[in-house]
């Protein structure tokens, strides 16, 4: 989600095998750079498969480049690899939220499971509680919110959205991304 | 010899009782002849095409999405019958409400659980409300658990594979059997026995219900347990949550013990009792 | 099979060295001489088009090529293995980044890309090193914040003025290159597929003169204009035939061109930095000198 000079990207915990709930502490968004996260929502295994995929790819752009990535490169780098496996996709949709490291402009983007990019200039989402999550943020999200306010809003519509899903839930992660600093939170949600 | 000739004919005041031809047809047609008062799918086999069209089981993305999923349970113990239920409906993956009430109060006496198909469980459970009180008028006494769940029984059998769905239990007590429970699915099914849980969170409960589970269990004690039951499979179980709508059923009817939200209880029962310890508090890095 | 017999040509010697590749820098200095110079705001990639024949249509030679549109690279030695190069450099720079990152690499990296080519064909079996020396010539784009590059180099230039007589600090407000601040960068790459970062070079033939000539008229805070000038008076030292737009090539990294775009009122839509001279912007500049 953006918001003025900052974004927000947000997960629930819950890792389940349909009705079954395995465990409750899943996190689902991974950091990549200083200004540069990614969140995974699908098929668990490859929710580690791809996370840990793009840690090594990232690790080797740094070396290699010898600066972090910034969140549009990291961006087609994710779409570029899951096309690679147009014919045997990973089950994935990620999102990618981050700071542009020049500009200090807020970024976001989604992707398809073979890496069809969505950007956005407002909010990006993703994973079983797709329908309830629109609709929440497109009610509760407006331009130009501040860290706080965007904080308030993610998470909002983040707790409510998932409690009208019987697959999400079981507490929340919330990121918010500024320029001179990251905060994260933990939200607990309903645990039924 | 009179004793045995007494037990075997009818009470006096039935003899007064005349009933017209025409009401007695009626009291007969109280079970009617169900494939001419339901509208069937004009087909040629509507069984086959209902189970089809219905069952998200088999078929997820089935047209016709009936909500589903719940965890009920009902234990008998020394000084009655518990009756839990949690309180969300879905259909899909989409909770369509977290208020449902899932004990249905056949009577001031009798209750059912409701599991699996929601309108099937409230249409024949009201209709199973009404043919107890047809044999209260009828026979001038309250009807025994077995015979009002041996009606239901009845009744969801000759639907057999027309896709009706439910999985429900009815409790309460009498005078003659004491705390009596059955089990009916729409199967056919029928079970008398000491402790169910149904729907599809019943093997959570059943965790913690076989794990606590005593028939000298106080009051409090039982009440406790199977709320903690219920907890539990809302916890774990997708499908199940909402609230735990908790009931006692006394020979003197049932008794109502609240309509809670799980959430306050989920926590209370972890930070206090240091339960669940599954579940993260802190962010730890 | 054929490959059970098809060793490396290059093996070392008991003496530890490669002849191989000295023989292919033998071959590069033999070449035409070419030339690189950086300035504050661009580059400018100068060399000599020496045809074997009058009878030659000098209009078709090329020996300054693009290969993205802020990189390009000129060559001393064999031209026939410089067009591979040009190729691979091109190929390289789209499988291995443009289509991976929907960007073009930093010089660095395609000079690394490019050197990776040439060093394996100092190890591989049936093939010998390339006889060519590279200049490349690139602009990027950089990641930092212009403040935050703004304020390394000042704590860079009051570092150097610690240990004065260094002469090395940087021009404030100028950008200096690289994959973090951006701006020009000036690389070689050698056959051996050594590279090496550069503010003023010169390869082939007339090297080490041209060299020292560049040696003498650099400056640091040199503006593009200045470079050019400099490289023209650095190739009329080394040059053995006539200079005229015909028989000179320059390439120049500079401000976006936009009227090299072909189409008009795309938003965002950003010319290329780097494109050759006209022969008659070079005669311009001749007569200027």
């Amino acid at each position: 989600m953006v918001g003025k000079d900052c974004v927000a990207i947000a997960c629930d915990l819950r890792l389940g095998l349909q009705a079954l709930t395995v465990s409750n502490n899943f996190p689902k968004i991974f950091q990549y750079g200083d200004h540069v996260f990614l969140g995974l929502t699908g098929l668990a295994t490859d929710v580690s498969t791809v996370s840990d995929l793009f840690r090594y790819k990232v690790n080797m752009y740094r070396l290699r480049e010898e600066r972090h990535i910034a969140p549009r490169t990291f961006a087609n780098l994710v779409s570029s690899s899951l096309y690679e496996r147009r014919f045997g996709p990973y089950f994935v949709s990620p999102v990618v939220a981050g700071l542009e490291p020049k500009t200090g402009k807020p970024f976001i983007c989604g992707f398809d499971s073979i890496g069809c990019i969505d950007f956005a200039k407002d909010f990006i989402v993703s994973g079983t509680a797709t329908e309830q999550l629109f609709g929440m943020c497109e009610s509760l999200w407006e331009p130009d919110l501040g860290p706080d306010a965007l904080f308030e809003t993610i998470s909002q519509a983040l707790l409510n959205a998932v409690d009208r899903d019987a697959l999400s839930g079981w507490g929340a992660h919330v990121y918010i991304i500024e320029k001179n600093k990251v905060t994260k939170r933990l939200l607990k949600g309903r645990q039924d | 010899m009179d004793t045995l000739v007494a037990r075997y004919s009818r009470p006096t005041y039935q003899q007064n009782e005349a009933f017209s031809e025409q009401e007695q047809q009626d009291l007969a047609d109280a079970v009617p002849s169900f494939s001419l008062k339901f509208a069937m799918p004009p087909v040629a086999h509507p069984s086959a095409w209902l189970r089809a069209a219905t069952d998200d089981r088999s078929n997820p993305s089935c047209p016709i999405k009936i909500a589903h999923g719940t965890t009920t349970l009902a234990f008998r113990f020394q000084h009655g019958i518990i009756v839990a239920t949690d309180s969300r409906a879905t259909a899909g993956n989409w909770i369509a409400s977290q208020t449902v009430k899932k004990v249905i109060e056949i009577n001031s006496d009798l209750l059912g659980t409701m599991a699996g198909g929601a309108a099937d469980c409230q249409y024949w459970l009201a209709w199973l409300g009404m043919q107890c009180r047809l044999h209260e008028l009828r026979h001038k006494r309250r009807i025994s658990v077995a015979a009002a769940s041996k009606i239901l029984a009845n009744l969801v059998y000759q639907y057999k594979g027309m896709g009706l769905s439910m999985g429900t239990m009815c409790a309460g007590v009498t005078k003659e059997e004491g705390p009596a429970l059955y089990y009916i699915d729409s199967d056919g099914t029928r079970l008398a026995g000491n402790l169910f849980c149904v729907g599809s969170g019943q093997t959570f409960a059943y965790g913690v219900l076989d794990a606590e589970y005593r028939y000298d269990l106080t009051t409090e004690e039982a009440l406790e347990l199977g709320s903690r039951s219920i907890l539990a499979a809302t916890h774990r179980d997708a499908y199940s949550g909402g609230f735990i709508n908790l009931y006692h059923v006394k020979e003197s009817g049932w008794e109502k013990h609240g309509f809670t939200d799980t959430n306050p209880v989920f926590w209370k029962t972890k930070l206090e009792k240091g339960e669940f310890s599954n579940v993260t508090s802190d962010l730890a890095e | 099979m054929a490959d059970r017999y098809s060793f490396s040509l290059t093996t070392f010697s008991p003496s530890g060295k490669l002849v191989q590749i000295e023989y292919a820098l033998n071959a590069v200095n033999q070449g035409v001489t070419a030339l690189g110079i950086k300035a504050t705001n661009g580059i400018v990639l100068a060399t000599e088009k020496k045809s074997s024949s009058p009878l030659a249509d000098p209009s078709s030679l090329s020996k300054i090529s693009l290969i993205t549109p802020n990189i390009g690279m000129v060559y001393s030695g064999m031209g026939p293995d410089y067009r591979v190069l040009v190729d691979r450099a091109r190929k390289v720079s789209h499988t291995g980044y443009k289509r991976i990152y929907n960007e073009y690499p930093p010089t660095r990296i395609l000079v690394q890309d490019v050197a990776r080519v040439m060093q394996e064909a100092t190890q591989s079996g049936g093939v010998r090193p390339y006889g060519v020396s590279l200049l490349v010539a690139g602009w990027d784009e950089g990641v930092l914040p212009e403040e935050e590059v703004l304020k390394q180099e000042k704590a860079a230039q009051e570092g150097a003025g610690g240990e004065s007589g260094e002469g090395e600090q940087k021009k404030l407000g100028g950008k200096t290159g690289g994959i973090l601040k951006g701006g020009p960068m000036l690389y070689q790459v050698d056959p051996s597929g050594s590279y090496f970062p550069w503010k003023a070079t010169a390869i082939g033939k007339s090297a080490t003169t041209a060299k020292t000539f560049l040696e003498k008229r650099y400056t640091e805070g040199l503006e593009l204009e200045d470079a050019v000038h400099i490289a023209l008076l650095t190739l009329k030292e080394t040059i053995e035939g006539e200079m005229n737009g015909e028989t000179i090539e320059i390439g120049i990294v500079g401000p976006p061109a936009h009227h090299l775009l072909g189409v008009e009122g795309v938003e965002g839509a950003v010319g290329p930095r780097f494109r050759k001279l006209s022969p008659q912007e070079i005669e311009d500049y001749l007569t200027n000198l």
